[in-house]
């Protein structure tokens, strides 16, 4: 049973199509990251699963229930953190985190809230001011930590990192890795690409509504072109015969720049008959891919 | 059902300020006009004033006047007063429209994340609107049982505690019938200024057009219209019975606003 199946989600305001025929599924125990530009569906998305927002059309489930005709079974076992932590200023952040642990109908884990507190600096004394003293990032991580402070089987992610210091969102990737390690799932959205090639297991892409990828992180480094320098003993006039994949971006004296899609091997047999002093590869870049993706959408 | 409870509790606990500085507000104005009554009473000034008005104004103000020439009078004032209809109204929109601030602000995302059905959401407001009021008129007949026990000069005649009961139940159910329309135009809403604002006024254009009404004989038409018709201090002041159909009317009303705000909110969009 999938944490999160989606099929053929559509969501339309008037003429404005904030999701388009979306279909796509989490699987148990991974880290889903959910990219998008703003305005991608990304938030839109995420409130049909929460049941805030009905589609126009398609379905969504968590844990098997339909969010919207099943939407209490759906919901009893998520962590939301919502891209903005809309809660009463006049509220301490015990009493935020009181009541919404109690509104999932669990006992108020005082270790497990602990462990949280510790890895996100968020001693008691902060707990016991009231919310108009905090900080946006202090707010982050009080919505981080009723989020994680149920110990759900998923968790819904909204941009997480937002407004968190840099010492934080390592703070924050510990603790994905320490529930990943738990088998739960986590599905996040967030346009950090450097925080999704970091912590995500796989990545859906969103770009006007529509899923316009959704790969694995290592089949996505494999979509994204590598950068290759051969560097000759002396000048060696390009080749006609370069293998399918291998594309010349510039040549210089004693050396060849050339941008290589899928395996090297058919570039290195081209080559082996030249005199080549040195070959340097850099590694795919993810970002060029995605970004990619962000401006053609599908391919 | 016990998240509901939870929630009732927490959204009492928020407007308990609120709920009770107006409480006790009502409930010192009561022993003011008590004790204004009373002082007039003593020093003979119901008489005087009641000379002081040419007949003709007398005719033209009908009974209302002779209810101000009492002491008895005067304290009913304290349950059909502009100020204080106006801040229970007032406060009974507010609370009414907690589900569009909650909307708002986005804490209603918060607890709809949590498996709680979204029923439960104007339940809690139906109770918090109903609690309150009867919390506010509770505190403003407890201030008039207080002040008739300290204020009222000996011998002078005190209102019937079936009329002081009928003027807060008649009052009651006004407030309850704008909180109704008040929770079905929030239930709808994406703000509370704008549900707020729109079902005061509401309140405030048919409270003007009883009032034009009882002047002016064309506007008597659609009077029947403004639920404030169905509030007649004076009536029952002047010794008839509280009118079935007031109740039936203003608990109509707060009925159909509570019903649809049930369907409006179990359909919308919870986005802000």
């Amino acid at each position: 049973m999938a944490p999160i199946s989606i099929r053929g989600l559509t969501k339309r305001y008037g003429n404005v199509l904030a999701v388009n025929n979306l279909s796509l599924d989490a699987i148990h125990g991974e880290i889903l990251g959910f990219l998008g530009l703003n305005g991608a569906g990304k938030t839109t998305t995420i409130r049909i699963l929460l049941d805030l927002l009905r589609p126009s059309s398609g379905n969504a489930f968590i844990l098997g229930h339909d969010c919207q005709t099943d939407g209490l079974q759906a919901r009893l076992n998520i962590g939301y953190l919502p891209g903005e932590m809309g809660i009463y200023s006049d509220l301490t952040g015990r009493e935020v985190l009181d009541l919404l642990a109690r509104l999932n109908e669990q006992m108020i884990d005082r270790q497990r809230r602990r462990e949280l507190q510790d890895c996100l600096e968020f001693p008691d004394s902060d707990l016991r001011r009231r919310l108009r003293e905090y900080s946006t990032g202090m707010k982050r991580k009080l919505g981080l930590i009723q989020a994680f402070q149920s110990d759900p089987l998923l968790l819904i992610l909204d941009e997480p990192t937002e407004g968190l210091d840099p010492l934080m969102q390592e703070s924050f990737y510990k603790l994905l890795v320490d529930v990943k390690q738990r088998g739960r799932t986590v599905f996040m959205s967030s346009h950090v690409l450097s925080e999704v090639e970091r912590v995500c297991d796989r990545i859906a892409l969103v770009r006007k509504g529509e899923l316009v990828l959704l790969s694995g992180m290592e089949e996505l480094r494999k979509l994204s072109a590598r950068q290759v320098r051969v560097l000759f003993f002396e000048d060696v006039p390009v080749a006609a015969g370069l293998p399918p994949g291998s594309e010349i971006v510039e040549t210089g004296p004693r050396s060849w720049n050339l941008k290589v899609e899928g395996p090297l091997g058919p570039l290195l047999k081209t080559i082996a008959t030249l005199p080549v002093k040195d070959i340097e590869i850099e590694e795919a870049k993810l970002e060029d891919v995605i970004l990619k993706y962000y401006r053609d959408g599908k391919q | 059902m016990r998240r509901a409870a939870l929630l009732f509790a927490y959204s009492l606990k928020r407007v308990r300020t609120l709920a009770i500085t107006t409480g006790i507000l009502l409930a010192a104005l009561q022993l003011v006009l008590i004790f204004v009554a009373g002082s007039i009473q003593t020093s003979g000034g119901f008489a005087q004033l009641a000379t002081l008005i040419p007949p003709f104004a007398r005719q033209l103000l009908g009974p209302s006047v002779a209810i101000f020439m009492s002491f008895s009078g005067v304290v009913c004032l304290g349950y059909f007063e502009l100020a204080v209809m106006g801040a229970l109204i007032a406060l009974s929109i507010t609370l009414a429209t907690t589900p569009a601030s909650e909307v708002e602000i986005g804490f209603m995302d918060l607890i709809l994340a949590r498996p709680l059905a979204r029923h439960w959401i104007i339940t809690r407001t139906i109770a918090l609107t109903t609690v309150v009021s009867a919390f506010m008129l509770g505190l403003m007949m407890a201030g008039t049982w207080i002040g008739l026990r300290l204020f009222a000069p000996e011998g002078v005649e005190w209102p019937s505690a079936t009329l002081i009961n009928s003027l807060a139940i008649n009052l009651g159910l006004l407030t309850l019938c704008w909180g109704g329309v008040a929770m079905a135009i929030g239930a709808a809403s994406r703000r509370r200024s704008v549900a707020g604002g729109a079902a005061g006024l509401l309140a405030f254009a048919t409270f003007l057009l009883d009032y034009v009404a009882r002047l002016w004989q064309p506007a008597e038409k659609i009077a029947w219209l403004s639920p404030f018709r169905y509030y007649n201090p004076f009536d029952l002041i002047t010794g008839n019975a509280l009118p079935l159909k007031n109740l039936l009317v203003l608990g109509g009303i707060a009925l159909v606003g509570f019903a649809a705000a049930y369907v409006l909110f179990a359909r919308r969009d919870v986005s802000h």
